[in-house]
């Protein structure tokens, strides 16, 4: 992280700053295509445009008050099969960043060509509360923000502890800046040398924005660490994860919305799940019951172990739950729990490699039963 | 099934066919003897075994789950072994997290000679789980 950054003037707000200065970046050629969400004609929700025109810039919003999709999916789709041939500068939010740069390391997107940019993010409100009142949701988001009030977000924007500058090529900081400026940060070479491009000297001091950013950091961390202990004394223990997880209809719309849950087939979709009636009438006769469709509690834990290494705690799914099941936060608690036993931050950086991909040999011991003499118990019974 | 006595646990033993199930083949060479209960199942590397499948026979009815394969620097594929210990840890992180007993699963490794080492791995599991108890989550028809 560079400790300079250049000053932007926002007297208008972040938001016409931001747009302001991308529609310079388009009009110099700096950049060839924008990804940003925009306001949809409607005016009640935002989408992921893919821009070329800067007249059509005017509804641009580098922070909607939702997150109707997650950016990384669009980025993946974007940039699934190779670079472009043109620069593309991704406005997503930071959550959306990281979970690009996991998608990078699994081959889903590609990022050489393309430009993160990211906002010091607020959270986002939940989608259902914003849909209720768009205009309303909209100014209780503004509102919000200001003051950096995370109590309108969602559950996880609440406890949200990596609001800020991710492995973006250019941050956009917010905090801690004087009025009427902001910063943009260079995240690296390629970030620096658009705003080399774009004549913005990179010489204003961060000491103001690292503070706050750090302050903000720390205090976000504690309450994280609280709404986790509070969430795993609700659901450990299969009495309490079945309270949680028996409201599930097998939408399957946490998988889908997912960004990092990317397979072509799913395992939980597929063949190998879909058996013949013995077997559920065995499973039945053995349990007593079974619930149709079977298999809610499997593809709930199945999935964390799929996706929690790479899991930005993004609240997309808990967003698509037609049921209210609080799956980002489970999904956040096991994600942390499970990054931390690997020493894993997803989406920190694009050189750290996936836990499952990379190994060492000296390591985890902690998981190999230790075998230190012959159990002889069984033979002696036998004898 | 409150007395321990009558308590009959079933286990799902996952054995590499190179290492694991060689050291079942050993042990049955020398007549040694392992609980009836544990019920082997041969992959071909325990590095191919999915998390997913050592947590779907424990919410199925298994009361426990043990796996063997090669000692480090002897598997078949180099590091099929490494990857099944990473593996092991992230299932062992999600049980600890969701409070499912991560104790009911074991990652042992065993070699193709040690017939000794499966049937007292086999045995010793079973009276481990014993001790456990059975597994809640078995007996549960709303998961």
């Amino acid at each position: 992280m560079n400790d300079k950054g250049a000053i932007l003037p926002a007297e208008n707000g972040v938001e016409a700053a931001v747009v302001g200065w991308l529609k310079e970046a388009l009009n110099k050629k700096v950049f060839d295509a924008l990804l940003m969400p925009v306001q949809v004609p409607a005016g009640d929700s935002f989408a992921y445009l893919l821009l070329q025109n800067p007249a059509l810039l005017e509804n641009g919003s580098p922070l909607p008050p939702v997150m109707p999709v997650q950016g990384a999916r669009a980025i993946s789709r974007l940039t699934m099969r190779g670079n472009g041939s043109k620069r593309i500068a991704a406005v997503v939010r930071p959550c959306e960043a990281r979970a690009a740069i996991e998608l990078t390391k699994l081959e889903q997107a590609h990022l050489d060509n393309l430009w993160l940019i990211t906002v010091d993010c607020p959270g986002v409100l939940p989608l259902s509360d914003y849909l209720d009142d768009p205009a309303a949701g909209a100014a209780r988001f503004v509102e919000a923000s200001q003051h950096w009030d995370r109590a309108p977000m969602r559950p996880v924007c609440q406890i949200c502890h990596r609001f800020s500058m991710p492995a973006s090529d250019l941050h956009v900081g917010t905090l801690g800046s004087a009025d009427g400026a902001v910063f943009v940060i260079p995240g690296s070479p390629k970030g620096e040398r658009v705003l080399e491009s774009m004549d913005m000297p990179v010489d204003a001091a961060l000491d103001d924005w690292a503070a706050q950013v750090k302050e903000m950091e720390e205090a976000q961390t504690e309450r994280r660490q609280q709404a986790h202990a509070d969430l795993r004394a609700g659901i450990a223990g299969p009495d309490g994860l079945l309270d949680v997880f028996s409201d599930c209809i097998n939408c399957h719309n946490c998988q889908r919305v997912c960004p990092v849950c990317y397979c072509r087939q799913c395992y939980f979709e597929s063949a190998a799940l879909k058996l013949p009636p013995e077997n559920y009438l065995t499973r039945s006769k053995r349990k007593g019951a079974l619930r149709f469709p079977p298999d809610t509690l499997l593809f709930h834990i199945g999935r964390a172990s799929h996706m929690i290494l790479s899991c930005v705690s993004c609240g997309a799914c808990e967003d698509a739950c037609p049921m209210s099941i609080p799956v980002a936060q489970v999904f956040s608690l096991l994600a942390d729990r499970a990054q931390e036993t690997f020493g894993y931050v997803a989406g920190k950086s694009l050189d750290d490699p996936l836990p499952l991909v990379a190994y060492e040999m000296d390591e985890f011991h902690q998981v190999e039963q230790p075998y230190v003499e012959i159990y002889h118990k069984r033979e002696v019974q036998d004898a | 099934m409150s007395d321990e006595q009558e308590f009959e646990p079933r286990i799902i033993y996952f054995l590499c066919s190179w290492c694991g199930s060689g050291g079942g083949e050993t042990a049955a060479a020398h007549h040694l003897h392992y609980p009836e209960n544990v019920r082997p199942s041969r992959v071909n590397c325990t590095g191919a075994l999915p998390a997913v499948h050592i947590i779907r026979p424990l919410i199925e009815g298994a009361d426990g789950v043990v796996i063997s394969g090669c000692y480090p620097g002897d598997c078949h594929y180099n590091d099929g072994n490494f990857r099944a210990r990473r593996r092991v840890a992230l299932v062992k992180s999600i049980l600890d997290t969701l409070g499912l007993e991560p104790e009911r699963v074991w990652f042992r490794y065993v070699a193709h000679g040690e017939g000794q080492r499966f049937v007292d791995t086999a045995t010793e599991f079973n009276d481990h789980i014993k001790k456990l108890g059975p597994n809640p989550l078995k007996t549960r028809s709303d998961t």
